[in-house]
Parts: C-alpha cells; structure tokens; sequence
C-alpha cells in the first residue's frame, strides 16, 4: 500500500547509507549490516511469503497452461497477454473503468454532502453521522443479498414502490444497461458508511479557530464550506479516492451476488473475469486467470500513480 | 509504490522469487493417468482392528442435508466398529467440485465424493476413482431396480462410471388459482410452446392503467432447459452422439431446435407475455411465488419449497415440448458418487462401496426421495411407507417419476457428455440472454455462443490428450 510520504520527506534512519555514511572500520560495517539484516529478516520473510511467492507465482503462472486439475503443464509464452487484445476483453476494461467512475465519484461526492450538512444540523448530529456511517458496518454479502431483493426480477421490492407511485418498472438487474448501475448503487450505498466515517473525523480536526476568522470575514454556508471546509479536507478526501479507487477496482461480492456478471458479460469488471476464468465453470484456466490478475495489478498500479500525480499536487496538508 | 532504490533489496526479492518458483515446480506430484483401478472383494473387510474410516463429501444442506446426516448415522450404527462415514458439506456442486480439484493436487482426495452431472467427464478424465461398473462386476451386484434413465445417464463406453444417488429432472409449475380464474383447466396445463402461448394470453392480467399485475409466464434463463427441450425434441446437444460415441467436438445448441425456443422466448417477452427474469434460479422462484408468473419451469427438487412459499395451489406438469409432435424425453440433472480409488487403502474402497449400497436400498430411497424430493434412484423406494405417505400429501409429486419412466433410453436422453460442459451451459445463457437484452437475433446469438464453447471444448480436449 502506497502512503504519502512524499510531501514530507523527513529525515530518514542514519541507517539508510546515504552520503553522509563515512567509511569505517571494514569489521565494524559488517556487524551493523548483519545485524540489520537479523533486524529485518522477520518482515522479509513475511514479504517474500505472502506478497513476493505469490506474485511470482502468478507471474509464472501466467505464461503457462494448465492441465484439468489447475497443475501448469506447458509454456505458453506471453499468449494469455496476447489474447487480452480482443473486443471482448476491452469491454471488460470499460466496464470496470465505467463501474469504478460510477463508485467513486458519487460515493465521495455523497459522503461529502452527507458530513457538509450534517454540519449545520447541531441537534443529533452525532446520531446522524452514526447512523449515516452504519452501512460500513455491513458485510458486503450480507448488503448485497438486501438489494437483491430490491432489485429481484422476479418480484422487485423497488419496482413494487414505483407501481405504487404509478411509474415504469424498471428492469435493474436483468438490462444490459442498467445493470452495471444497479450494482454501483448498491456499492456506492455500501462505502458511504466509510466514507462519512473518515470525513467526520477530518472536519472533527478542523481547527474552530480557521472557522471562526472565516465567520468574521464573513463567509457562511456554501463559501464557508466549499472555501474553507473543503480544502481543510484535502488530505482526506484524497485518502478517500484513492482507497475508494482500489476498493471499486477490486470489488467481487456484489457483482457475483447480484448479477454473476451478466447479463451478457455487463456487469463482467476485471476482478469478475479473473474468478470466472480461475473457479467459475469448474475449468481451473489459472494461466489466464494470472494474465487477467496482472493487467489488474497494472490497472490499479497506473491508477494509483495517476492520483498521486495529479491530484495530491493540489492537496494542502495543514 | 515505492520501490528501494537499493540494489540489494531487489537481488534478495528475485532470490525469493526464483526460490518460489523452484518449490512451485516441485508441487507437481503425478496428478493424471488413467490407473487401473479395480474393486476390491468384501474379504478386504475382515479381520479389521478398528474401523475403516470414509469421508464422504457431499453439497447437501439445510433440509436435504439433515436428510442426508440421518441415513449416515443409520448406517453408522448397523456397522459399528466395521465402517465409520463422517459426511463433510463442501458447498455447491461448483464449489466441492473447486475443492475435490485441489485434493487432487494435493494428493488428499476424500474416499466418496457426490459430484454434479456436469463433472462427469472431468471425473473420468482425472482418473482418480474407481469405476463404479467394476464394483458390480466383482459383487454381481443386481442393478435392475436401479431406474434406467439414471444408469444410462451415467454410463460411459459401455461402463457405469458412477453412483446415480441426488438426481432429479425439470417440471413445469403451474399457479392453479390463476388457471381457474382465467378459466383454464389446471389438470391439463399446456405441454408446447404454442400452448403456452395461448394459456399466457388468457392468463396475463393487467390493471386499470394497463401495468401488467400478472405473467403469463416467467421463468429463468437456466440453460439445463436448453438441454432438455432439445432432448425433448430429439435433437443432440453436441456431436459424437452427445460425446458417448466420440469426443465431442463442438455444441449444437445453435440449431433450429435451440433458435426456436429463444425465438419464441423473446417474442413472448416482447409481446408481455413474459416476464424476463435472468438467469438466477430463485428470481425464477420469486416471480412464480409473489404471484407475478403464472407458469414457470424448475426442478422437481424444488416442489416442496414453492408449495411452501406459495399462497396459492401450486400444480405441475410435464416439462413442455418445443413442438407438439416432439417424441419428448428428459435428461437427469443431479449429482452421483465417485469412489475414490488413488491414494486410498483397499479398506477405505471397499467401505465406500458398503455405503453406497445402503444409500441404494429402497428404505434408504424411500427415506431420501420423501425427504428431499429427488428422484427414488432404486423404484422399489417408491413403494416404502415414507414415499407413499409423500405422494398422498402432493400427487403432483409423482409426475417426475412418470415423466421419466415414459421417457425413451437413447442417447438424446443421455444427455451431452464433455469436460467443458458447465462453460457450455453458461454459453447457451448468455446467448440465450443476448438475444433478450440486444439487437442480437436469436440465430447470431446462439451460434456466436455455439462458436466460443467450439474453442473451449478444442483446448480442453488438447489438455486432456497431452
């Protein structure tokens, strides 16, 4: 996980053999260097294990075919990657580019509406922000089956409202446009809880003071919030995006329990296509399924990197 | 991310890296090979000093597995100290499959596994179990109880290569308040399309501001139908004979048999006649028991559920036919046990099969089919007091053995056998899906689908062969 550091490039450990090491004893060097080394062989062991092995397993994986039980049984080069450059597959990478639009920007833009307004709400506000916050704790599987009855073709709960209200049905789920939507409803509702959570705590460190000068210059409501509030949020809201990013990018449980990708590969985003191609029809394609999951690591790389470039230039850390 | 800029660093990762890689090449135990497995005779079951253990993976559970539970304890007390089975649930038919593949790998296979209809092959394939012909064979086990359609079904170049044991096949449901209210004949529900077309006319109800308050008719894109209308209508779903002959080598469920069903479908769609409710099997439930279907199409495992669910009179008939004059026939769905032979004692084999046996005894037939509602796999279960008290409760309920006892024994009702058969089936969604939610027409659609499986079934079959 990436943090910003950057901005602060604070003095680091003597310990990191910059310019000012002087050479020493030869002997000396040595015990420092294998003690260091003793000091850190814990987390490189825990590195190597879980994040290392595995990626170079799925990197070798990745140019291998399987046989039927999932074992690689021959070298097929860089042809998973190849295939990737189909119509088909693009459409995955729009899809999952249109379904992480679709859950970032209202999911931020609504938790930060949410804590604005809760702002000039005095009585209750704590009451308001738990309650707003309470979809964090939900599981998503358990959130997921509560929208599928929302959503349910066969006897749709929201389709019921809007009978009542005298308006058209909808078809959320079963719609190749709509569907993907439908799903980033449901998700948006789900990160909401967080996003109001981390928000919360950033306004709550405000200082009252900055408020209050702005309140003697006069500014009040929106100009209050979207000239002060807002950039003082800086640091969070940009937390924000950048995990709501990855979050979206790697979502599973609301896409497998509400439209197990379809219909027709609509709602099929990058992660989706990786579990199909890996688990879904009993086939075990580990060797495409390793391609897909670095494209998806490349995918969240570039993301990740475009964020800290472009957005966190204009982030005022106070 | 932020890699160290230090050279060392790195040259240590790549180390652990190739190291990965190294002890990755050295997990590949021998997975494969056709072994000649063989049944051992009963002697192996004497002189035991305690007794044998089976683990016997199943995807049984709430109702159906507490079902299940109780036969194994049956058997556990009428064997103790001999044979001692401790099912394990291992999640859906998918999932067991999922985990029964990494046992494999790992050289850790349970001595009995339930495995769905669309393992088949890949249970073959893998060679792991031994076949189920040659207990048989070395017992002269009598299989004339056992239902026909459900040998057939499972026998493979002229071997039984599995246990039929949770099988069940498809009916079609009928809401009978809404048939009388329209003034249908709930004892004959249609039984072609053109019929259900006719009843779904009389049969949807709008309101007032012409919003459509009932369906004629509304069921899931499950493509386990598509293999039955076209076993129905006499059609193939893939070459080879449906893969009994030859290996199968490409799907033909983009023939006029499969375009005229999704044409139909979509029309009755279009007309609102239908309603269109994707491809999950409990949406279909939901459509049918909220009242909003009046028709739908399920599994004669699920008959107990929707009576339950329903608060109307749920009637049943037979699964229709494309068009009248179709010889019909169905295909079994369900799952069969595998007796896992690589990597188990004699002992364990032989122990697995004396499970076995009992489950295919008519009392404990008799036991499942009242419980579960799958098919009695021995008929004589049809007779034992449980059953008939089952079919006295809901006579609907002995439509899927009838529907299956008139069916046909050849290799249409056989059904399709290959290894990629669950993509096959998702394909035959998705064209099927395409046809409904685009501009696709219901020839493109499912031939493009018929198409993709064509490279699936070609890679899986090169895999096999290396």
């Amino acid at each position: 996980m990436p943090e910003p550091t950057s901005t602060r490039p604070g003095p680091g450990p003597s310990e990191r053999g910059g310019p000012h090491g002087r050479p020493r004893h030869s002997r000396e060097r040595s015990r420092e260097a294998r003690l260091a080394w003793a000091f850190l062989a814990p987390s490189v062991l825990v590195f190597a294990v879980f994040l290392v092995y595995p990626l170079g397993r799925t990197v070798y994986l990745s140019m291998h075919g399987n046989d039927i039980i999932g074992e690689p049984n021959r070298f097929v080069g860089l042809s998973h990657f190849a295939e990737m450059a189909s119509p088909a597959y693009m459409q995955v990478l729009v899809t999952t580019l249109l379904f992480t639009l679709g859950v970032v920007v209202p999911g931020v833009v609504g938790a930060l509406a949410v804590v604005l307004l809760l702002e000039g709400v005095i009585r209750g506000q704590k009451f308001f922000r738990g309650a707003f916050a309470l979809p964090f704790a939900f599981s998503v599987a358990s959130a997921s089956v509560v929208f599928v009855v929302f959503f349910s073709p066969g006897n749709s709960v929201l389709n019921g409202v809007l009978y009542r209200l005298g308006l058209d049905q909808v078809p959320w789920l079963t719609s190749q446009e709509i569907a993907l939507w439908s799903v980033c409803i449901t998700t948006v509702w789900m990160n909401l809880g967080y996003g109001v959570l981390v928000l919360a705590a950033g306004i709550g460190s405000i200082q009252r003071e900055i408020n209050e000068a702005a309140r003697i210059d006069g500014a009040t409501g929106p100009r209050l919030a979207w000239n002060v509030t807002v950039p003082l949020l800086g640091p969070q809201l940009f937390f924000l995006i950048v995990i709501s990013t990855i979050n979206a990018l790697q979502s599973f449980g609301q896409i497998h329990i509400l439209t197990m990708g379809g219909p027709v590969g609509s709602t099929t985003t990058l992660v989706y296509s990786v579990y199909q191609d890996a688990f879904a029809f009993g086939t075990s394609d580990f060797g495409r399924a390793s391609a897909q999951a670095l494209v998806l690591l490349v995918v969240v790389l570039v993301c990740t990197a475009i964020q800290f470039g472009v957005i966190e230039r204009k982030v005022h850390y106070s | 991310m932020r890699l160290s800029p230090q050279g060392r660093g790195i040259g240590a990762a790549a180390l652990f890296m190739s190291l990965g890689l190294v002890l990755s090449a050295c997990g590949n135990g021998d997975t494969g090979g056709e072994g000649d497995l063989t049944a051992p005779g009963p002697e192996v079951l004497d002189d035991l000093d305690e007794a044998v253990q089976v683990e016997f993976w199943h995807s049984m559970d709430a109702a159906n597995g507490q079902v299940l539970d109780q036969l194994i304890d049956d058997f556990n007390a009428e064997n103790e100290g001999r044979i001692e089975v401790t099912g394990s649930f291992q999640g859906e038919y998918d999932d067991a499959l999922a985990n029964h593949r990494a046992a494999i790998q790992q050289g850790d296979t349970a001595e009995l596994i339930m495995i769905f209809d669309l393992g088949t092959q890949f249970m073959i394939d893998s060679g792991q179990t031994v076949p189920a012909q040659s207990f048989i064979d070395e017992d002269g086990y009598d299989t004339g109880d056992i239902e026909d359609a459900l040998l057939n079904y499972f026998t493979v170049d002229d071997e039984l290569r599995s246990f039929p044991f949770n099988n069940s096949t498809p009916l079609m449901y009928i809401n009978r308040d809404a048939f009388e209210e329209a003034g249908l004949d709930p004892d004959d529900p249609p039984s072609d399309l053109a019929s259900i077309r006719e009843a779904a006319e009389e049969l949807t109800v709008t309101d007032d501001d012409g919003e459509i308050v009932q369906y004629g008719f509304g069921a899931p894109l499950y493509g386990w139908y598509i293999e039955q209308f076209m076993a129905r209508a006499a059609a193939p779903y893939c070459d080879g004979a449906n893969g009994r002959s030859d290996r199968a080598t490409e799907v033909l469920f983009d023939g006029p048999e499969g375009v005229e069903l999704v044409e139909w479908w979509e029309a009755m769609i279009e007309d609102d006649l239908a309603l269109q409710i994707g491809r999950n099997v409990d949406d279909g439930m939901a459509a049918f028991t909220s009242g909003r279907a009046a028709m739908t199409l399920e599994s004669t495992g699920a008959l107990s559920n929707y009576i339950e669910a329903s608060d109307f009179e749920v009637g049943a008939g037979y699964f229709p036919l494309i068009g009248a004059d179709d010889p019909g026939g169905s295909i079994i769905g369900g799952a069969s046990l595998w007796i896992n032979g690589e990597g188990h004692t004699d002992e364990e084999v032989r122990g697995s099969w004396e499970f076995v046996q009992y489950l295919l005894t008519p009392e404990a037939q008799s036991t499942w089919h009242a419980g579960t509602g799958y098919l009695a796999v021995n008929t004589e279960g049809y007779g034992g007091p449980e059953a008939v008290e089952r079919a006295e409760e809901f006579p609907q309920f002995e439509l899927a053995a009838e529907q299956l006892a008139e069916s046909e024994v050849n290799e249409n009702t056989a059904g399709c056998m290959m290894g990629v058969m669950s993509e096959a089936r998702a394909a035959a969604e998705e064209g099927w899906e395409a046809t409904l939610t685009s501009d696709a027409t219901p020839e493109e659609a499912m031939s493009e689908a018929a198409d993709r499986v064509g490279g699936t079934i070609e890679e899986y079959n090169a895999s096999v062969d290396e």
